[in-house]
């Protein structure tokens, strides 16, 4: 497992941030969601070793939290969410004193800068001063901070908060090309659902310090027995009340109905009533939870 | 023509131990320093006392030597007593101690504005663009970022100060052609390397602080100043209260110079020379028969000391050599100066602890 996590458990003063928190994470991308005051943040600091938990234990990459923290931090690249700069230097500057900070040699540390921010896109910026990037570009330049050294697992606290719509696709193509085509473990902390399910295939749910799910996207999206999406090419309401008519609970759903047989019916009397009606189907699949309503089922059933 | 789109490429070099990851910080702060011109104007101005400390020890050698190259030059020594300009070698401990104390006086006012133009900036501008995420989320301790901090300001401290004492001595051992120089000159090196130690930590802790006081560099600039001659006023006005023994531990640059002059014994070696310049004085008037007025003593054919007396017959006073001054009001011993300067240093490292949070207690 790239990380592990037994029972940790973290409280400033009278608020619990993390109430025995158990985990085991595959690598690949991951995110993890959760509410506001779920823990995430805190998660991200007890794997770099930033804050002293109060108990359990946990590993990354094989190496313990508490004792080897330092070395943590060395093979972990972090995306912090702030908007923080290291300030009176330029771009490949930046880069190159972050790849430094981390023990990289200067000369490497150089060279990897001029190439982290030409596969970041700042390769235009690179000279100019920091403190004059726009929010996109601040945050492609933390990401450039964060791999120069390759880490082998990187962490990104809300990669896409505050951005315009363009610049957040960007960040989420650079997270998708870091994960897909350049094998880095990813590990995206978020509330936007889109935004994980743009990127990871492993899901973390948070909720008041405790695991409420974790998963494979694709698992956790799982069928409902009995309900479809059917879109038709006539009219979707006529074609709701027809079912309706036949004893099947149809909702317009966007572009298409969500069908909710009775038991012990099939998709026969779907097609039955098309027939019978003259409509075409033209899309007939079964229903699966979207990553929202995952996320709702957890956090309301925690709730 | 392909077009050959390199990317991301994997990068599988070797990482370096954390012993001695503040030298990254403290590099780049150097490096980032020197677009400030007035800094660097300010290092050129700080070699010229090193020039004149190390031309200074190359007379004296030739003058111990009697070097006849010395020849033309000998009118400078004319000022001196007898029993200096027939015996240097006896003073040579005195002399080298008097001009390593003169030039780390010089120096430390160079030391000043160096950590005035060097040291505000190192935290507040972190508080202020936030920075300080960046450093902890790396393989670094607070330990680490304050001594890379702190190194940028020990590092123009001690290039200006312990540097070309090293080297003025190592001159001044080379013109003086004696292996006895090395015993008997070498608490002045001993002083300058703790001198130079003690003043870089001090100033540097002292300058750290104020820096995580406030995200606006100028004010901490102003309250640098103020620290320096506010305590020197706070001190002068204290000399007219019963407690005025007292009133130098006020005063941050006295009590810097209450700890170098203990280092370097200077007192002890003032005294000596005081007494010399007394006794060839009594000399000169014995020979003068009190029937004319003698001359002021000289040193390098330049008058120095309180003009005699035009009867003659007043009581004589032992001179000042040029730049300094036996004069000091009476001050408290140097423990207590080295009590206050310790006591800042515990308070300096207090408030960085505080203002200078680890991630655990950081938003």
């Amino acid at each position: 497992m790239l990380i592990e996590l037994e029972e940790l458990t973290k409280t400033y003063g009278a608020v619990t941030a993390l109430a025995g928190l158990s985990v085991a994470l595959p690598g690949g991308a991951m995110g993890l969601l959760g509410p506001n005051g779920a823990g995430k943040t805190t998660m991200i600091r007890s794997l770099l070793g930033l804050i002293r938990i109060d108990s359990g234990r946990g590993r990354v990459l094989g190496m313990d939290i508490e004792r080897q923290a330092l070395e943590i931090r060395q093979a972990v690249g972090f995306v912090p969410e702030d908007e923080c700069l290291f300030p009176g230097v330029t771009g490949v500057q930046f880069v190159a004193y972050a790849g430094e900070l981390v023990g990289m040699p200067s000369r490497d540390a150089l060279r990897r800068s001029h190439e982290m921010l030409d596969y970041v896109g700042l390769g235009e910026a690179r000279y100019r001063r920091v403190e004059s990037y726009s929010t996109g570009m601040k945050q492609r330049l933390k990401i450039a901070a964060g791999i120069v050294h390759d880490p082998k697992l990187l962490i990104l606290d809300e990669p896409t908060n505050g951005m315009d719509p363009a610049g957040r696709e960007e960040i989420l193509a650079l997270c998708r090309d870091l994960a897909g085509a350049k094998g880095m473990n990813l590990l995206i902390s978020s509330h936007l659902l889109p935004d994980v399910e743009a990127v990871c295939e492993y899901v973390v749910v948070l909720g008041r310090g405790r695991l409420l799910a974790q998963g494979r996207i694709a698992d956790l999206k799982r069928p409902h027995d009995g309900e479809f999406e059917l879109r038709v090419r006539g009219d979707q309401e006529a074609f709701a009340r027809i079912l309706a008519d036949r004893g099947v609970k149809a909702d317009p759903v966007d572009d298409r109905l969500r069908i909710a047989l009775p038991a012990g019916e099939g998709v026969a009397s779907l097609w039955e009533a098309a027939e019978d009606s003259s409509e075409q189907i033209r899309m007939l699949r079964p229903r699966r939870s979207t990553l929202e309503e995952v996320f709702l089922n957890a956090v309301g059933g925690a709730g | 023509m392909p077009i050959l789109d390199q990317g991301y490429q994997h990068w599988d070099g070797k990482l370096a131990g954390h012993a001695f990851r503040w030298l990254a910080i403290t590099r780049q702060g150097v490096k980032a320093q020197f677009k400030n011109r007035w800094l660097v104007s300010t290092l050129v101005g700080a070699l010229a006392p090193a020039l004149l400390l190390a031309g200074f020890l190359i007379l004296w050698g030739l003058f111990e030597q009697q070097a006849t190259v010395l020849e033309p030059f000998l009118f400078l020594f004319q000022g001196l007593p007898d029993e200096v300009r027939h015996g240097p070698k006896g003073f040579r401990t005195t002399f080298w101690t008097l001009a390593f104390t003169l030039f780390f006086r010089v120096q430390t006012f160079f030391a000043f504005v160096l950590v005035m133009l060097v040291g505000p900036d190192l935290i507040s501008q972190d508080l202020r663009f936030n920075a300080l995420p960046l450093y902890l989320s790396r393989p670094l301790r607070r330990v680490d970022y304050f001594l890379g901090k702190l190194g940028v300001i020990a590092t123009f401290l001690l290039g200006i100060m312990l540097i070309p004492a090293i080297l003025a001595y190592l001159i001044g051992l080379a013109f003086s052609m004696d292996p006895a120089v090395l015993p008997q000159t070498w608490r002045v090196l001993a002083a300058s390397a703790a001198y130079g130690a003690i003043l870089a930590a001090s100033t540097g802790l002292l300058m750290l602080a104020l820096s995580s006081l406030s995200r606006n560099s100028r004010f901490v600039t102003a309250i640098w100043v103020g620290l320096w001659m506010l305590g020197g006023a706070a001190a002068d006005a204290s000399r007219r209260t019963p407690a005025r023994e007292w009133a130098p531990l006020a005063s941050y640059p006295a009590d810097l110079a209450s700890v170098r002059d203990a280092l370097f014994d200077y007192d002890a070696q003032w005294d000596r020379l005081a007494d010399v310049f007394r006794k060839g004085r009594e000399a000169m008037q014995d020979a003068a028969g009190f029937g004319g007025r003698p001359r002021r003593p000289r040193i390098f054919g330049i008058p120095f000391g309180p003009p005699p007396p035009r009867d003659g017959l007043g009581p004589p006073e032992p001179p000042s050599p040029p730049g300094l001054t036996n004069a000091d009001p009476a001050r408290p011993p140097w423990p207590w100066a080295a009590g206050v300067l310790a006591g800042l240093g515990v308070a300096s490292a207090v408030v960085l602890s505080t203002r200078v949070r680890s991630l655990d207690r950081l938003k």
